[in-house]
Protein backbone atom coordinates (compact mmCIF):
# COMPACT_ATOMS: atom_id res chain seq x y z
CA UNK A 1 0.00 0.00 0.00
CA UNK A 2 2.90 2.12 0.47
CA UNK A 3 2.69 2.95 -3.50
CA UNK A 4 -0.55 4.95 -2.89
CA UNK A 5 1.25 7.75 -1.10
CA UNK A 6 3.59 7.97 -3.83
CA UNK A 7 1.18 8.29 -6.83
CA UNK A 8 -0.27 12.29 -5.48
CA UNK A 9 3.31 13.08 -6.31
CA UNK A 10 3.85 11.10 -9.26
CA UNK A 11 0.83 13.07 -11.17
CA UNK A 12 2.30 16.24 -9.94
CA UNK A 13 5.39 15.98 -11.73
CA UNK A 14 3.65 14.95 -14.41
CA UNK A 15 1.48 17.93 -14.70
CA UNK A 16 4.83 19.50 -13.77
CA UNK A 17 6.62 18.52 -16.39
CA UNK A 18 3.44 19.09 -19.04
CA UNK A 19 2.63 22.35 -18.59
CA UNK A 20 6.29 23.94 -19.41
CA UNK A 21 7.68 24.52 -23.52
CA UNK A 22 10.90 25.27 -25.13
CA UNK A 23 9.61 27.56 -27.53
CA UNK A 24 13.15 27.64 -29.35
CA UNK A 25 16.58 29.12 -28.82
CA UNK A 26 16.87 32.46 -29.86
CA UNK A 27 19.95 34.51 -29.85
CA UNK A 28 20.39 38.37 -28.00
CA UNK A 29 20.86 41.47 -30.49
CA UNK A 30 22.06 44.46 -28.59
CA UNK A 31 25.50 45.09 -27.70
CA UNK A 32 24.40 44.30 -23.91
CA UNK A 33 21.30 43.35 -22.03
CA UNK A 34 20.02 42.13 -18.71
CA UNK A 35 17.99 39.22 -18.09
CA UNK A 36 15.21 40.70 -15.36
CA UNK A 37 13.84 39.87 -12.52
CA UNK A 38 10.21 40.81 -13.83
CA UNK A 39 8.77 41.83 -17.20
CA UNK A 40 9.62 45.60 -16.47
CA UNK A 41 12.24 47.80 -18.19
CA UNK A 42 13.57 49.10 -14.87
CA UNK A 43 13.18 45.62 -12.98
CA UNK A 44 16.33 43.91 -11.63
CA UNK A 45 19.13 42.29 -13.59
CA UNK A 46 19.40 38.36 -12.36
CA UNK A 47 22.38 38.31 -15.11
CA UNK A 48 23.89 40.72 -17.74
CA UNK A 49 24.58 39.25 -21.41
CA UNK A 50 26.07 40.72 -24.49
CA UNK A 51 24.83 40.13 -27.97
CA UNK A 52 24.90 36.80 -29.87
CA UNK A 53 24.46 35.43 -26.75
CA UNK A 54 21.69 32.21 -27.17
CA UNK A 55 18.58 32.41 -25.06
CA UNK A 56 16.07 29.86 -24.28
CA UNK A 57 12.50 30.80 -24.73
CA UNK A 58 9.89 29.36 -22.39
CA UNK A 59 6.49 28.94 -22.83
CA UNK A 60 4.87 28.17 -19.08
CA UNK A 61 1.64 28.07 -17.88
CA UNK A 62 2.35 29.49 -14.50
CA UNK A 63 3.96 32.40 -15.89
CA UNK A 64 2.16 35.22 -17.78
CA UNK A 65 3.74 37.99 -19.44
CA UNK A 66 2.99 40.56 -21.98
CA UNK A 67 3.48 40.23 -25.70
CA UNK A 68 6.36 42.58 -24.99
CA UNK A 69 8.00 40.33 -22.87
CA UNK A 70 9.73 36.61 -23.00
CA UNK A 71 9.92 34.40 -20.35
CA UNK A 72 13.74 32.99 -20.93
CA UNK A 73 15.99 30.90 -19.24
CA UNK A 74 20.04 31.96 -19.70
CA UNK A 75 22.20 29.59 -17.96
CA UNK A 76 20.69 29.04 -14.40
CA UNK A 77 18.62 32.03 -14.57
CA UNK A 78 15.15 32.35 -15.50
CA UNK A 79 13.27 35.56 -16.38
CA UNK A 80 12.23 38.09 -18.46
CA UNK A 81 13.75 40.01 -21.80
CA UNK A 82 12.15 42.06 -24.16
CA UNK A 83 11.13 40.33 -27.36
CA UNK A 84 12.65 42.83 -29.67
CA UNK A 85 15.73 41.77 -28.49
CA UNK A 86 15.84 38.32 -29.75
CA UNK A 87 16.58 37.52 -33.14
CA UNK A 88 16.46 33.56 -34.73
CA UNK A 89 19.74 34.05 -36.34
CA UNK A 90 23.27 34.85 -34.46
CA UNK A 91 23.18 38.77 -35.32
CA UNK A 92 26.52 40.09 -36.57
CA UNK A 93 27.70 41.85 -32.76
CA UNK A 94 30.00 45.10 -33.20
CA UNK A 95 32.33 43.14 -30.62
CA UNK A 96 32.55 39.92 -32.93
CA UNK A 97 33.30 41.81 -35.83
CA UNK A 98 35.52 43.92 -34.25
CA UNK A 99 37.30 42.39 -31.45
CA UNK A 100 40.74 43.39 -30.94
CA UNK A 101 39.22 47.38 -31.26
CA UNK A 102 36.19 46.44 -28.74
CA UNK A 103 38.51 45.01 -26.12
CA UNK A 104 41.07 47.91 -26.01
CA UNK A 105 38.56 50.13 -24.23
CA UNK A 106 38.36 47.53 -21.50
CA UNK A 107 35.20 48.00 -20.42
CA UNK A 108 34.66 47.63 -16.52
CA UNK A 109 31.66 45.64 -14.50
CA UNK A 110 29.62 48.96 -14.31
CA UNK A 111 30.00 50.03 -17.67
CA UNK A 112 28.37 46.37 -19.21
CA UNK A 113 25.97 46.74 -16.60
CA UNK A 114 25.25 50.59 -17.58
CA UNK A 115 25.02 49.82 -21.54
CA UNK A 116 22.28 46.72 -20.71
CA UNK A 117 20.20 49.10 -18.74
CA UNK A 118 20.37 51.84 -21.56
CA UNK A 119 19.18 49.26 -24.33
CA UNK A 120 16.00 48.79 -22.23
CA UNK A 121 15.62 52.41 -21.43
CA UNK A 122 15.63 53.25 -25.00
CA UNK A 123 12.06 53.75 -26.67
CA UNK A 124 13.00 52.89 -30.09
CA UNK A 125 10.91 53.23 -33.05
CA UNK A 126 10.70 53.37 -36.98
CA UNK A 127 8.37 54.96 -39.56
CA UNK A 128 7.00 52.88 -41.96
CA UNK A 129 8.47 52.25 -45.44
CA UNK A 130 6.56 54.63 -48.14
CA UNK B 1 76.34 13.59 -45.00
CA UNK B 2 76.38 16.42 -42.56
CA UNK B 3 75.57 19.21 -45.54
CA UNK B 4 72.69 16.88 -46.77
CA UNK B 5 71.26 17.06 -43.14
CA UNK B 6 71.44 20.40 -43.35
CA UNK B 7 70.06 21.33 -46.61
CA UNK B 8 67.01 18.77 -45.55
CA UNK B 9 66.40 20.61 -42.65
CA UNK B 10 66.73 24.29 -44.57
CA UNK B 11 64.24 22.65 -46.83
CA UNK B 12 61.58 21.40 -44.71
CA UNK B 13 61.56 25.05 -42.34
CA UNK B 14 59.27 27.07 -44.74
CA UNK B 15 56.90 23.87 -45.18
CA UNK B 16 56.85 24.11 -40.75
CA UNK B 17 56.41 27.54 -40.66
CA UNK B 18 53.25 27.75 -43.07
CA UNK B 19 50.00 27.87 -41.26
CA UNK B 20 47.82 25.79 -40.28
CA UNK B 21 45.94 23.89 -43.34
CA UNK B 22 41.95 23.83 -43.62
CA UNK B 23 40.25 20.38 -43.51
CA UNK B 24 39.14 20.56 -47.06
CA UNK B 25 42.48 21.11 -48.47
CA UNK B 26 43.82 18.23 -46.78
CA UNK B 27 41.75 16.65 -48.34
CA UNK B 28 42.62 17.73 -51.67
CA UNK B 29 45.94 17.03 -50.84
CA UNK B 30 45.88 13.19 -49.98
CA UNK B 31 44.80 11.70 -53.12
CA UNK B 32 47.07 11.90 -56.11
CA UNK B 33 44.60 12.22 -58.87
CA UNK B 34 47.10 12.27 -61.72
CA UNK B 35 47.92 8.04 -61.30
CA UNK B 36 44.26 7.40 -61.94
CA UNK B 37 42.79 9.98 -63.96
CA UNK B 38 40.79 8.09 -67.11
CA UNK B 39 38.87 6.10 -64.36
CA UNK B 40 38.18 9.94 -62.20
CA UNK B 41 36.73 11.63 -65.51
CA UNK B 42 34.80 8.23 -66.28
CA UNK B 43 33.12 8.75 -62.76
CA UNK B 44 33.02 12.02 -62.46
CA UNK B 45 35.06 12.39 -59.40
CA UNK B 46 37.62 14.75 -61.00
CA UNK B 47 34.62 17.50 -61.70
CA UNK B 48 34.40 16.85 -57.95
CA UNK B 49 37.49 17.79 -56.96
CA UNK B 50 38.14 20.60 -59.16
CA UNK B 51 35.03 21.57 -57.09
CA UNK B 52 36.27 20.54 -53.89
CA UNK B 53 39.61 23.10 -54.92
CA UNK B 54 36.82 26.38 -55.76
CA UNK B 55 35.67 25.22 -52.25
CA UNK B 56 38.48 25.16 -50.55
CA UNK B 57 39.55 28.81 -52.06
CA UNK B 58 36.03 30.64 -51.36
CA UNK B 59 36.90 29.39 -47.61
CA UNK B 60 40.54 30.29 -47.75
CA UNK B 61 39.66 34.40 -48.97
CA UNK B 62 36.68 33.90 -46.28
CA UNK B 63 39.21 33.11 -43.45
CA UNK B 64 41.65 35.81 -44.83
CA UNK B 65 38.77 38.37 -44.38
CA UNK B 66 37.46 37.15 -41.17
CA UNK B 67 41.62 37.61 -39.61
CA UNK B 68 41.47 41.10 -41.52
CA UNK B 69 38.47 41.95 -40.36
CA UNK B 70 39.66 41.50 -36.53
CA UNK B 71 42.23 44.24 -37.26
CA UNK B 72 40.17 47.10 -38.66
CA UNK B 73 38.65 50.17 -37.18
CA UNK B 74 35.03 50.24 -37.29
CA UNK B 75 33.25 52.47 -40.21
CA UNK B 76 33.04 56.02 -39.28
CA UNK B 77 29.00 55.56 -39.14
CA UNK B 78 29.59 52.44 -36.62
CA UNK B 79 31.80 54.39 -34.51
CA UNK B 80 29.39 57.41 -34.48
CA UNK B 81 26.69 54.85 -33.06
CA UNK B 82 29.14 53.62 -30.67
CA UNK B 83 30.62 56.73 -29.47
CA UNK B 84 26.86 58.01 -28.54
CA UNK B 85 26.26 55.18 -26.60
CA UNK B 86 29.48 54.93 -24.76
CA UNK B 87 28.96 59.23 -23.85
CA UNK B 88 25.67 57.81 -22.52
CA UNK B 89 27.15 55.13 -20.13
CA UNK B 90 29.62 57.46 -18.94
CA UNK B 91 27.32 60.28 -17.93
CA UNK B 92 24.77 57.74 -16.66
CA UNK B 93 25.12 59.09 -13.20
CA UNK B 94 24.55 63.10 -14.08
CA UNK B 95 22.10 62.18 -16.56
CA UNK B 96 20.16 59.58 -14.87
CA UNK B 97 18.28 58.18 -17.23
CA UNK B 98 17.77 54.58 -15.68
CA UNK B 99 14.66 55.51 -13.71
CA UNK B 100 11.35 54.42 -14.10
CA UNK B 101 9.34 56.54 -16.15
CA UNK B 102 5.86 57.34 -17.00
CA UNK B 103 4.75 56.13 -21.10
CA UNK B 104 4.28 59.57 -22.67
CA UNK B 105 3.41 57.71 -25.62
CA UNK B 106 6.29 59.56 -27.73
CA UNK B 107 7.34 56.88 -29.69
CA UNK B 108 4.07 56.30 -31.54
CA UNK B 109 2.95 60.40 -31.51
CA UNK B 110 7.01 61.50 -32.94
CA UNK B 111 6.24 58.61 -35.90
CA UNK B 112 3.08 59.76 -36.50
CA UNK B 113 4.75 63.10 -36.97
CA UNK B 114 7.46 61.96 -38.73
CA UNK B 115 5.23 60.21 -41.19
CA UNK B 116 3.16 62.95 -41.80
CA UNK B 117 5.62 65.18 -42.60
CA UNK B 118 7.03 62.71 -45.38
CA UNK B 119 10.07 61.30 -43.62
CA UNK B 120 10.27 57.37 -43.75
CA UNK B 121 12.10 54.48 -42.85
CA UNK B 122 13.56 56.62 -40.27
CA UNK B 123 14.98 54.86 -37.39
CA UNK B 124 14.51 56.48 -33.31
CA UNK B 125 15.87 55.78 -30.16
CA UNK B 126 14.50 58.45 -27.66
CA UNK B 127 15.97 58.51 -24.43
CA UNK B 128 14.25 59.97 -21.27
CA UNK B 129 15.95 61.53 -18.68
CA UNK B 130 15.53 62.50 -15.04
CA UNK B 131 17.69 65.56 -15.11
CA UNK B 132 17.10 69.31 -15.46
CA UNK B 133 21.14 69.34 -16.61
CA UNK B 134 19.99 68.15 -20.03
CA UNK B 135 16.80 69.28 -21.77
CA UNK B 136 17.37 68.35 -25.38
CA UNK B 137 19.93 66.64 -27.53
CA UNK B 138 19.87 64.64 -30.83
CA UNK B 139 22.95 62.26 -31.41
CA UNK B 140 24.68 60.40 -33.99
CA UNK B 141 23.66 56.56 -34.12
CA UNK B 142 24.98 53.85 -36.33
CA UNK B 143 21.71 53.75 -38.52
CA UNK B 144 19.52 55.76 -36.32
CA UNK B 145 19.29 59.09 -34.40
CA UNK B 146 19.27 59.15 -30.57
CA UNK B 147 16.90 61.84 -28.64
CA UNK B 148 17.12 63.37 -25.39
CA UNK B 149 14.74 65.04 -23.60
CA UNK B 150 14.59 65.87 -20.04
CA UNK B 151 11.75 64.80 -17.96
CA UNK B 152 11.54 67.41 -15.09
CA UNK B 153 11.19 69.73 -18.49
CA UNK B 154 8.15 68.39 -19.70
CA UNK B 155 7.02 68.20 -16.61
CA UNK B 156 7.55 71.72 -16.04
CA UNK B 157 6.58 72.72 -18.95
CA UNK B 158 3.13 70.58 -18.97
CA UNK B 159 4.01 70.04 -22.63
CA UNK B 160 1.59 67.75 -24.58
CA UNK B 161 2.21 64.73 -26.98
CA UNK B 162 2.13 66.81 -29.75
CA UNK B 163 4.58 69.45 -28.38
CA UNK B 164 7.37 67.01 -27.42
CA UNK B 165 7.11 64.93 -30.76
CA UNK B 166 7.88 68.60 -32.11
CA UNK B 167 10.30 69.42 -29.93
CA UNK B 168 12.44 66.15 -30.66
CA UNK B 169 11.84 67.13 -34.87
CA UNK B 170 13.53 70.05 -34.56
CA UNK B 171 15.98 68.37 -32.59
CA UNK B 172 16.19 65.65 -35.60
CA UNK B 173 16.73 68.53 -38.56
CA UNK B 174 19.12 69.76 -36.10
CA UNK B 175 21.31 66.39 -36.23
CA UNK B 176 20.24 66.18 -40.16
CA UNK B 177 21.94 69.56 -41.30
CA UNK B 178 25.52 68.23 -39.84
CA UNK B 179 26.14 70.36 -37.30
CA UNK B 180 26.47 68.35 -34.36
CA UNK B 181 28.90 66.00 -36.61
CA UNK B 182 30.50 69.22 -37.83
CA UNK B 183 31.23 70.23 -34.41
CA UNK B 184 32.47 67.12 -32.84
CA UNK B 185 34.06 65.54 -35.07
CA UNK B 186 38.39 65.03 -35.62
CA UNK B 187 41.13 64.59 -38.19
CA UNK B 188 41.87 61.49 -36.67
CA UNK B 189 38.04 60.17 -37.05
CA UNK B 190 38.00 60.57 -40.48
CA UNK B 191 41.53 59.08 -40.96
CA UNK B 192 40.97 56.23 -38.85
CA UNK B 193 37.70 55.09 -39.61
CA UNK B 194 37.78 51.62 -41.49
CA UNK B 195 41.03 51.14 -41.48
CA UNK B 196 43.32 48.52 -40.87
CA UNK B 197 45.49 48.62 -37.66
CA UNK B 198 47.25 44.89 -38.01
CA UNK B 199 51.19 44.67 -36.54
CA UNK B 200 50.17 47.72 -33.47
CA UNK B 201 47.59 48.48 -30.67
CA UNK B 202 44.24 49.80 -31.59
CA UNK B 203 44.75 53.67 -31.01
CA UNK B 204 41.56 54.51 -29.47
CA UNK B 205 42.53 57.74 -28.15
CA UNK B 206 40.35 59.43 -30.83
CA UNK B 207 37.00 57.83 -29.41
CA UNK B 208 38.31 59.37 -25.67
CA UNK B 209 38.73 62.68 -28.27
CA UNK B 210 34.99 62.50 -29.60
CA UNK B 211 33.72 61.96 -25.80
CA UNK B 212 35.17 65.07 -24.77
CA UNK B 213 34.01 66.95 -27.75
CA UNK B 214 30.51 65.33 -26.97
CA UNK B 215 30.62 66.79 -23.58
CA UNK B 216 31.85 70.44 -24.52
CA UNK B 217 28.92 70.52 -27.78
CA UNK B 218 25.93 69.31 -25.13
CA UNK B 219 27.12 71.22 -21.98
CA UNK B 220 28.66 74.46 -23.29
CA UNK B 221 29.39 75.12 -26.80
CA UNK B 222 25.10 74.55 -28.49
CA UNK B 223 24.41 76.32 -31.69
CA UNK B 224 24.92 79.46 -32.84
CA UNK B 225 21.88 81.78 -33.98
CA UNK B 226 22.87 81.30 -37.26
CA UNK B 227 22.64 77.57 -36.97
CA UNK B 228 18.69 78.01 -35.03
CA UNK B 229 17.61 80.23 -37.79
CA UNK B 230 18.08 77.74 -40.51
CA UNK B 231 16.94 75.10 -38.27
CA UNK B 232 13.53 77.30 -37.66
CA UNK B 233 13.34 77.88 -41.27
CA UNK B 234 13.40 74.16 -42.20
CA UNK B 235 10.76 73.61 -39.61
CA UNK B 236 8.41 76.60 -40.89
CA UNK B 237 9.08 75.26 -44.47
CA UNK B 238 8.51 71.67 -43.49
CA UNK B 239 5.09 72.59 -40.99
CA UNK B 240 3.33 74.89 -43.61
CA UNK B 241 1.79 72.56 -45.47
CA UNK B 242 -0.21 71.92 -42.24
CA UNK B 243 -1.21 74.87 -40.44
CA UNK B 244 -2.35 72.95 -37.48
CA UNK B 245 1.51 71.57 -37.02
CA UNK B 246 2.72 75.25 -37.45
CA UNK B 247 0.54 76.76 -35.02
CA UNK B 248 1.41 74.19 -32.44
CA UNK B 249 5.25 74.95 -32.98
CA UNK B 250 4.72 78.50 -33.31
CA UNK B 251 2.66 78.17 -29.27
CA UNK B 252 5.66 76.10 -28.41
CA UNK B 253 8.18 78.53 -28.75
CA UNK B 254 6.48 81.14 -27.11
CA UNK B 255 5.60 78.99 -24.26
CA UNK B 256 8.88 77.79 -23.83
CA UNK B 257 10.32 81.79 -24.02
CA UNK B 258 7.73 82.70 -21.08
CA UNK B 259 8.91 79.39 -19.26
CA UNK B 260 12.63 80.09 -19.92
CA UNK B 261 12.50 84.25 -18.85
CA UNK B 262 11.45 83.00 -15.50
CA UNK B 263 12.85 79.48 -14.60
CA UNK B 264 16.39 79.80 -13.31
CA UNK B 265 16.88 76.13 -13.19
CA UNK B 266 16.96 76.08 -17.00
CA UNK B 267 18.65 79.51 -17.48
CA UNK B 268 21.85 77.72 -19.43
CA UNK B 269 19.19 76.35 -22.57
CA UNK B 270 19.02 79.70 -23.90
CA UNK B 271 23.11 80.26 -24.96
CA UNK B 272 22.88 76.63 -25.95
CA UNK B 273 20.06 76.65 -27.90
CA UNK B 274 19.34 80.90 -28.85
CA UNK B 275 16.81 81.16 -28.56
CA UNK B 276 12.58 80.99 -28.37
CA UNK B 277 12.56 84.51 -28.42
CA UNK B 278 14.42 84.67 -31.65
CA UNK B 279 12.83 81.81 -33.11
CA UNK B 280 9.09 83.70 -32.80
CA UNK B 281 10.57 86.60 -34.40
CA UNK B 282 11.59 84.65 -37.06
CA UNK B 283 8.68 82.64 -37.86
CA UNK B 284 6.34 85.56 -37.54
CA UNK B 285 5.18 87.28 -40.30
CA UNK B 286 6.87 90.46 -41.34
CA UNK B 287 5.37 93.64 -39.63
CA UNK B 288 2.77 95.36 -42.59
CA UNK B 289 4.96 99.46 -43.17
CA UNK B 290 1.89 101.99 -44.56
Amino acid sequence: MWWLLLFPSLLFAESNSTDERVVGTFYFNPMFGHVHQSALRTSASLTTIQCSHPVKVIESSKVSVSKEWAYVQVADHRGFIRKEFLTVKRPECFQGKYPRFFDAFNLDLSELYYWGRLNDQFIQGETRVK
Amino acid sequence: MKILILISCLISLPILSQTEKLQEEKELEVVNFNSIKKILIQDGLSEAAKKKEKQVQILKKEQAKVETGRFMYPTESEIWGFTTEYWLIKNAQILDWDFEKPDYGIDKSFRTLMQDLGFYQKKFKILLVNSPNIVRAALPGNEEIVLIISVPFIRMMDLSKLEISLMLFEDFLRLDLGYFKKSVATEKLTKIAGSNFQGTKPDISFVEELLKNYSSQINEKGYSFQQMFEVTKKMDAYLKSNPELWNAYFRLLGKMDRFLKTNIQFKDYIKLYPSPEMQVKWLSPDEKVL
